[in-house]
């Protein structure tokens, strides 16, 4: 055997269909997304026919307006419910990780509905729940309450929660008991003991919980087409309401936009974790 | 690692009045006090009934077999449990409720449980910053505890760039920098290896006398328990069955399991005769150094060692019991042969040194087995 270290490699045949699955599964993820780059810098107005460089569709989705509310739409939500999901979720997991209460099996299992219930059916419960509640406030207190970011950003909430739990929790289950009775032992008292240990031993499973939720509510198309009113398109929806009047190169410079965005987002996150050095 | 045993030690250690022993009047205060304490953890009975006082400054095991109730007791003297029933004193003071972080003492974990997060100075820092103290005492007592463990020049290093033996150095400085009144150790030594644990086993007695600390020490190594202890405390299902200087323990064994834990031994069942003769399940009839009142059902232990072996026709001293027998098992362990002697329906393990000049015998072969008058030991039949 040629293979360095304790591990056994595959040889021949089983090694040459291995790598051609590999470039294969490769070719599948990336050549889209290059092809989506290229196209847009292509100058002609039909997307499909090359004709030469151009940076004029970056400069038109610069200029256009409704894009650029949709993107200042998407930051809003994406902020402010990650932000509130990742408190609510890091809690929902300590919860379940660390006490021992009634009702806890129930909740546990409750916890997942969100990642297994369909995004329309949720859309749709999201929605109904809105207008009901419009409803009872309207009678109430005569306010009246209306589809906008603030309905967008509960129902992000509402279904991130879930996924920040879940991966916070992974964390939790991997870390030691014993370290936050050792914290203990030596003094510290239980807001002492969360904050010097517990919480730097869970904070790459919150980052990473975070950021999650920050993707999912960037992309979120279905829930967010159900429950926004006028004038609060967040970008996908902008995009997927573009795709149906035609697809132009102004989509592809969009979403070409969307894509490094989200990767300077990965890359930070991941700067940031290897400068905090290894866990 | 260092066995600290030349006397740039001791001037080492003058250099750290901070850890420095204190001179104490002879050990009288009790340490800790465990009066009628159980735990029961839904139906089992953790800890039943445990009856304990630990002097000050002495080093003392808690040994038993794996669930034994030790851990828990251990536990119960931390805070990290509380009892079910009964109290646990520590220099006087009734702990009751109070949680970890107001008892005087400090735990060095089985896992060690050293912050991952933190570097070897932080941890070893983390029990004085918690109490608040000054800054520059802190950087002088953690450079001192540091250096009492040897560790010093690896402050900036994280656990999991240090090797076992030099993580259970750091939890050890972790603990004893905040100069506890008790030390409680937990199977510390446990995930050792054995070269390195008989090392350790040493430094920590050493240790244990320089900075003159109570230290608890949960083991289920009865030779590690030997080997440091001034006592020992054997716990078996939840109960302490004995408690005695390490002589006492193995000399004389009040219970069959701890005849059995503490060492290899041969028990055998008997009964007292009316006329006070012991009288083995066999029907021989052999003396022991301690009588027991007549019709009692009791049980002999015979330690390995203390049995000879000699041919059948041999002779042996005026006074020492004699069994006839059949070697039926020679294991040669290089300083010494055991032998199973079938005599009878019970198997005795003999433990013969080997030396130039030795007999030994060959499987098969006729034998007597004899031993002095005082080298069995009687126990209740548990």
């Amino acid at each position: 055997m040629t293979g360095t270290g304790s591990t056994v490699q595959p040889r021949g045949l089983a090694r040459r269909l291995l790598a051609a699955n590999a470039w294969l599964v490769y070719g599948f993820f990336y050549a889209p997304i290059l092809v989506l780059i290229a196209l847009s810098f292509n100058e002609n107005r039909l997307v499909g026919v090359w004709r030469g460089f151009t940076l004029d569709w970056y400069a038109q989705m610069a200029a256009n307006t409704a894009v650029l509310r949709a993107v200042r739409s998407s930051l809003i939500v994406a902020a402010a419910s990650t932000v509130v999901a990742t408190v609510l979720g890091t809690a929902a997991a300590l919860s379940l990780e660390r006490f021992r209460f009634r009702g806890r099996r129930a909740f546990d299992a409750l916890l997942y509905l969100p990642v297994i219930v369909p995004d329309v059916t949720m859309a749709v419960m999201l929605l109904l729940f809105f207008v009901r509640v419009a409803d009872a406030m309207f009678v109430v207190s005569g306010a009246q309450v209306r589809l906008g970011l603030t309905t967008i950003t509960l129902s992000h909430v509402a279904f991130n929660i879930s996924f920040v739990a879940i991966v916070v929790r992974a964390r939790l289950a991997g870390m030691d008991p014993t370290l936050e009775e050792a914290a203990a032992d030596l003094y510290a008292g239980r807001w002492q003991t969360f904050r010097r240990v517990t919480l730097p031993q869970m904070t790459p499973g919150v980052l990473g919980g975070a950021l999650l939720a920050l993707t999912l509510s960037l992309d979120d198309v279905v829930i967010t087409s159900f429950v926004s009113g006028p004038g609060s398109t967040t970008l996908p929806v902008y995009v997927f309401g573009l795709v149906r009047r035609g697809v132009t190169p102004l989509i592809n410079a969009v979403s070409t936009a969307m894509l490094v965005a989200s990767m300077a987002l990965v890359l930070a996150s991941v700067l940031l974790q290897r400068r905090r050095g290894p866990a | 690692m260092a066995v600290c045993v030349s006397s740039t030690c001791d001037r080492d250690w003058n250099d750290q009045p901070a850890l420095r022993k204190q001179i104490r009047p002879a050990m009288s205060a009790t340490a800790v006090d465990l009066s009628d304490v159980s735990k029961r953890f839904d139906d089992v009975n953790a800890v039943d009934h445990v009856d304990l006082a630990i002097r000050d400054g002495e080093f003392f095991s808690l040994l038993g077999p794996s669930g034994c109730g030790k851990t828990t007791t251990l536990r119960m003297i931390a805070g990290l449990e509380f009892p079910t029933e009964g109290r646990i004193s520590i220099f006087g003071d009734e702990m009751g409720l109070r949680p970890p972080n107001m008892r005087p003492v400090n735990t060095v974990f089985q896992s060690y449980a050293l912050f991952p997060h933190m570097t070897v100075s932080d941890n070893v820092a983390f029990g004085l910053q918690m109490r608040r103290l000054d800054r520059r005492e802190i950087r002088r007592r953690v450079g001192d505890a540091l250096e009492l463990v040897q560790l010093t020049g690896r402050e900036r290093r994280r656990p999991n760039q240090l090797s076992g033996g030099q993580q259970q150095r750091v939890a050890l400085a972790r603990a004893l920098v905040n100069e506890p009144k008790v030390l409680l150790l937990d199977e510390p030594l446990g995930a050792l290896d054995l070269k390195l644990r008989q090392a350790m086993q040493l430094e920590l007695k050493d240790l244990q006398t320089r900075v003159g600390i109570t230290f608890v020490y949960v083991t289920h190594d009865q030779e590690e328990a030997l080997t440091m202890s001034d006592r020992i405390g054997v716990m078996d299902a939840g109960r302490l069955l004995q408690v005695g200087v390490p002589e006492e323990i193995y000399e004389r064994p009040t219970s069959p399991m701890v005849a059995e834990f503490i060492g290899d031994t041969n028990l055998l069942p008997a009964t007292v005769k009316a006329d006070g003769q012991i009288e083995l399940v066999g029907g021989q009839i052999v003396g022991a150094d301690i009588t027991a009142s007549p019709g009692a059902e009791i049980m002999v232990t015979l330690r390995p060692e203390r049995l000879h072996i000699v041919d059948a026709d041999g002779s042996f001293p005026d006074g020492h019991n004699a069994i006839d027998g059949t070697v039926a098992r020679r294991v040669y362990l290089g300083n010494a042969v055991t032998y199973g002697i079938l005599a009878g329906n019970v198997t005795l393990r003999v433990r013969v040194r080997n030396a130039p000049g030795q007999r030994q015998f060959d499987v098969g072969r006729r034998v007597q087995v004899h031993w002095a008058g005082d080298a069995a030991v009687l126990v209740e039949r548990g």
